[in-house]
């Protein structure tokens, strides 16, 4: 499967907040845990071997579970395989839980319920749509549809 | 690098909504020909396979820090994202004109950096009506803020920001607070902007003037933030103009839309 390449290499040199040496172990039985530079831009996480600049990989973080393993570890799970996780150990609580939130947040899906629900409050509240004005209310991707609820914005499935 | 292909073509069939989908002529830079394909764009990711009912997919293309630009030159109705110096450009071709100016306005506003921003704005107008609903005793202040800077578009009136009408919403972050002179209420509500798409070449009259299309010979690589500055303080320009000008009217106060008591 083609993807562009380049350009994602160029977006995982963007500046992101959350960027940090974590240890990460892969899913499959064997893996080891490796310290990586682990860098969240946009909706991707991407991880680096220290001091190199091109990403080893990008994981896109839709669809996916992430848990609190221990203390000071979380895990990322995708495809509905519970035990094929990415497991990445941090220095401390804090610093996990940092990043568990980090991630949950980055999700698009996440990020594009939490604008359904503003909008239909706003609307609620005011009377007026908010995207009227930025001329973007017929778009697709930001109609309450296929019976999607309008749910509040602490929600934590993905 | 490493993409997880398994993870991305989860993505696609599982049951997130599809943003758009269709049959599109993408280019094959090699041969300069272009090759019928079915896209399908979900989020920021735009995927393609040679048909709907394909296992296979043939590829995606990742959304982020790409310009959409039409062109008419080579081929009607085709359009391409620019991602800058040094990195590709795609360039596909409609069947229609309807058809591509479709495509063209999901593109746009597909980015996560797009949507990140969106999100942040209407947070905050989601804060401010919810004060304003609460506080419903007072001057009502806060709603009446909520209700100005939407009904006022926060960024002053329609001036030629038509196209900037996408990327616009950025400046909301960039001003300050309304001026606590919010006694006078917007007269009418202003009409909505016209949907003009200035990345489109009209049929039966000539292209927009230069200078209304701001990409056109920008450097599609700027930093996004860069971006969202330049049109931040733009704007930030003309609602200080526009503010003046209310000053001005002021003087010929009228009753509140909305009365409170």
């Amino acid at each position: 499967m083609r993807f562009n390449e380049k350009e994602m290499v160029s977006l995982s040199r963007q500046p992101s907040e959350m960027a940090a040496e974590l240890g990460m172990r892969g899913p499959k039985k064997g893996d080891v845990v490796k310290r990586r530079l682990v860098k969240l831009v946009v909706n991707f996480l991407f991880y680096f071997r220290i001091d190199e600049e091109e990403p080893i990989g990008a994981l896109l973080l839709e669809q996916c579970r992430v848990e609190k393993e221990d203390k000071q570890t979380f895990s990322i799970a995708f495809l509905d395989e519970a035990e094929r996780k990415y497991v990445f150990e941090c220095d401390s609580e804090d610093q996990c839980k940092e990043w568990i939130d980090a991630i949950i947040k980055a999700s698009y899906e996440f990020m594009r319920k939490n604008l359904i629900f503003y909008r239909t409050e706003i609307h609620r509240l005011t009377g007026k749509d908010p995207l009227e004005q930025y001329g973007i209310s017929d778009e697709a991707r930001f109609q309450v549809s296929n019976g999607l609820q309008a749910l509040p914005r602490e929600t934590s499935t993905l | 690098m490493k993409v997880h292909e398994k993870i991305l073509t989860h993505y696609l069939s599982c049951t997130s909504p599809v943003d758009k989908e269709g049959y599109l002529y993408k280019k094959k830079v090699r041969t300069a020909t272009f090759q019928r394909r079915w896209f399908v764009l979900k989020a920021n990711l735009l995927f393609y396979q040679e048909r709907p009912a394909d296992r296979h997919l043939l590829g995606v293309i990742v959304l982020e820090g790409c310009a959409v630009r039409c062109l008419e030159a080579e081929e009607p109705f085709a359009f391409s994202l620019v991602f800058g110096p040094g990195l590709k450009t795609y360039t596909f071709a409609a069947e229609s004109r309807q058809t591509q100016e479709s495509w063209v306005e999901a593109l746009m506003s597909a980015s996560h950096c797009y949507l990140s921003l969106l999100v942040r704005d209407l947070e905050r107008l989601y804060e401010e009506a919810k004060q304003g609903s609460r506080a419903s005793r007072s001057s009502g202040s806060a709603l009446s803020l909520a209700m100005n800077r939407i009904s006022s578009g926060a960024l002053g009136p329609p001036v030629d920001v038509s196209v900037r009408e996408r990327r616009s919403f950025s400046a909301s972050t960039v001003l300050q607070a309304p001026p606590s002179s919010t006694k006078a209420v917007t007269k009418k509500s202003p009409k909505v902007w016209s949907r003009r798409n200035a990345y489109v070449t009209p049929l039966n009259g000539p292209p927009p003037p230069y200078g209304e299309w701001p990409l056109v010979g920008s450097d599609a690589m700027e930093d996004f933030s860069q971006l969202h500055d330049y049109y931040g303080q733009e704007v930030g320009r003309v609602r200080e103009e526009w503010l003046r000008g209310k000053r001005v009217e002021e003087d010929t106060s009228e009753e509140a839309l909305i009365d409170l008591q």
